[in-house]
């Protein structure tokens, strides 16, 4: 129970950092996105069923704070969790996350995620199906990606020894 | 039923989630919203396309049924079309038989009449413009109604056969009797001028006589109600009812044929002559 009071305060800055403050690390139009590695972070502690809720329960709250688009982020952020839960192997939490293997699953991750989230996003707009996916979906894993990097660095220092 | 929920637990909360995150999005009213609203009806509509071609059972039912009210209707409709038909065919030979005469019958509708007075008459409207001349003999689809007395452009008047001044030659059509029909004031007209020894039977149908100058022949007046005989009197009297309801009168024909003035006036020197 308190792992996830503590979630939540996480998931609560979490959103905070990511509407408010993310843009300060946005290259052009793109912006990484720090709940999809906060939901696959849980998928690795806590499993596929927490990692699903907890997927949906972020994705309202983002979707609430921002009041832009109900209901996407909640959407997206769910199937984001279950994906993520699938990577999950309670004997190797700890080296899944201290290695090459995070950015992975957070690259599969957030491929599935944005390639979803911004193909409904752009529907009825200029922006093309190719152009939702490869300049927005696949630039925002990317770079996703890399900042997934930060966890997993810290993740190594903190299970090194 | 439990166990196999607790067993997938996992994709039922997927399943549950994802149907309200559904719910969140479809209530959005933006762009990508009535987008994807645009696709998925589209979509719909394609694969209902497809699936047309399998029959629908319980629609098919539905339908059946409708279409069987609708063909009770349409037979009911038929039914009495066939009968209008008919009426058609009846009224059709019967003008027909009249244009054979030589006589056209023009329609005019009943806007004014009288039948309580010893004089009574009907207004119709129709009138000289539409050829109505005064003479000439007005008749409804139950038989004579009367004849005109006058005519303007656009209204003319008739005497009614329940008129004081009204004559009218008429023949018993059994026995071929004749005599003068006239109106006493009373419910019924009265076929006068027919001698006793004549065979006059009550039911017999009266009609125009081939005899009157001022009506066409074999037109129905009515049908004989009594035959009564005064002593002193040489002629018998005769009650007919009307063939016509001169109350429920409400349309009628005036026939396009005045009287033949050569054979007026020349009956009439004949009668002076002698």
């Amino acid at each position: 129970m308190g792992t996830h009071i503590k979630y939540f305060f996480f998931s609560l800055l979490l959103v905070i950092f990511q509407t408010k403050l993310v843009v300060l690390l946005s290259l052009g139009n793109i912006t990484p996105d720090v709940l999809t590695i906060w939901i696959v972070y849980v998928a690795l502690r806590e499993g596929q069923f927490s990692s699903t809720v907890w997927g949906f329960g972020v994705g309202l709250f983002f979707d609430l704070v921002t009041g832009n688009f109900i209901g996407l982020s909640a959407l997206t952020k769910t199937i984001c969790g279950f994906i993520a839960g699938f990577f999950y192997n309670e004997n190797k939490t700890a080296m899944t996350l201290r290695s090459y293997r995070f950015i992975v699953i957070v690259l599969v991750v957030s491929l599935v995620h944005n390639t979803l989230y911004f193909v409904i996003f752009t529907q009825g707009t200029d922006i093309g199906l190719i152009r939702a996916v490869f300049e927005f979906g696949i630039a925002t894993t990317a770079y996703t990606s890399v900042i997934s990097l930060l966890p997993m660095f810290m993740f190594a220092r903190k299970y090194a020894g | 039923m439990i166990n196999i929920l607790v067993a997938f637990r996992t994709y039922v909360i997927l399943a549950l989630l994802i149907i309200v995150s559904l719910v969140f999005l479809s209530n959005n009213d933006n762009t990508q919203i009535r987008a994807i609203r645009s696709y998925t009806v589209g979509m719909v509509g394609f694969i209902q396309q497809a699936f047309s071609v399998i029959p629908n059972v319980v629609e098919l039912k539905r339908e059946n049924e409708i279409l069987r009210q609708l063909n009770v209707n349409l037979s009911d409709e038929v039914s009495r079309l066939r009968e209008a038909r008919l009426e058609n065919l009846r009224l059709r030979e019967m003008l027909g038989m009249k244009s054979q005469e030589g006589f056209t019958l023009l329609p005019a509708e009943v806007v004014g009449k009288s039948l309580h007075l010893l004089r009574n008459t009907i207004t119709m409207n129709a009138g000289e413009q539409d050829g109505i001349k005064p003479d000439m003999p007005i008749i409804s689809e139950l038989g004579l109604v009367g004849k005109v007395i006058a005519s303007s452009s656009h209204y003319s008047v008739g005497h009614l056969v329940i008129n004081k001044d009204f004559r009218a030659s008429a023949t018993v059509q059994r026995s071929r009797v004749d005599g003068i029909i006239t109106w006493d004031g009373g419910e019924v007209l009265r076929l006068k001028n027919v001698a006793k020894n004549q065979d006059v039977q009550p039911g017999d149908v009266v009609i125009t006589s081939e005899y009157s100058n001022a009506f066409p022949r074999d037109i129905m007046i009515g049908t004989i109600l009594k035959v009564s005989e005064k002593p002193g009197s040489l002629f018998k009297e005769i009650d007919i009812a009307p063939s016509v309801d001169f109350a429920s009168l409400e349309e009628v024909f005036v026939i396009t044929a005045v009287p033949d003035t050569e054979r007026i006036s020349l009956e009439k020197r004949t009668l002076r002559t002698k």
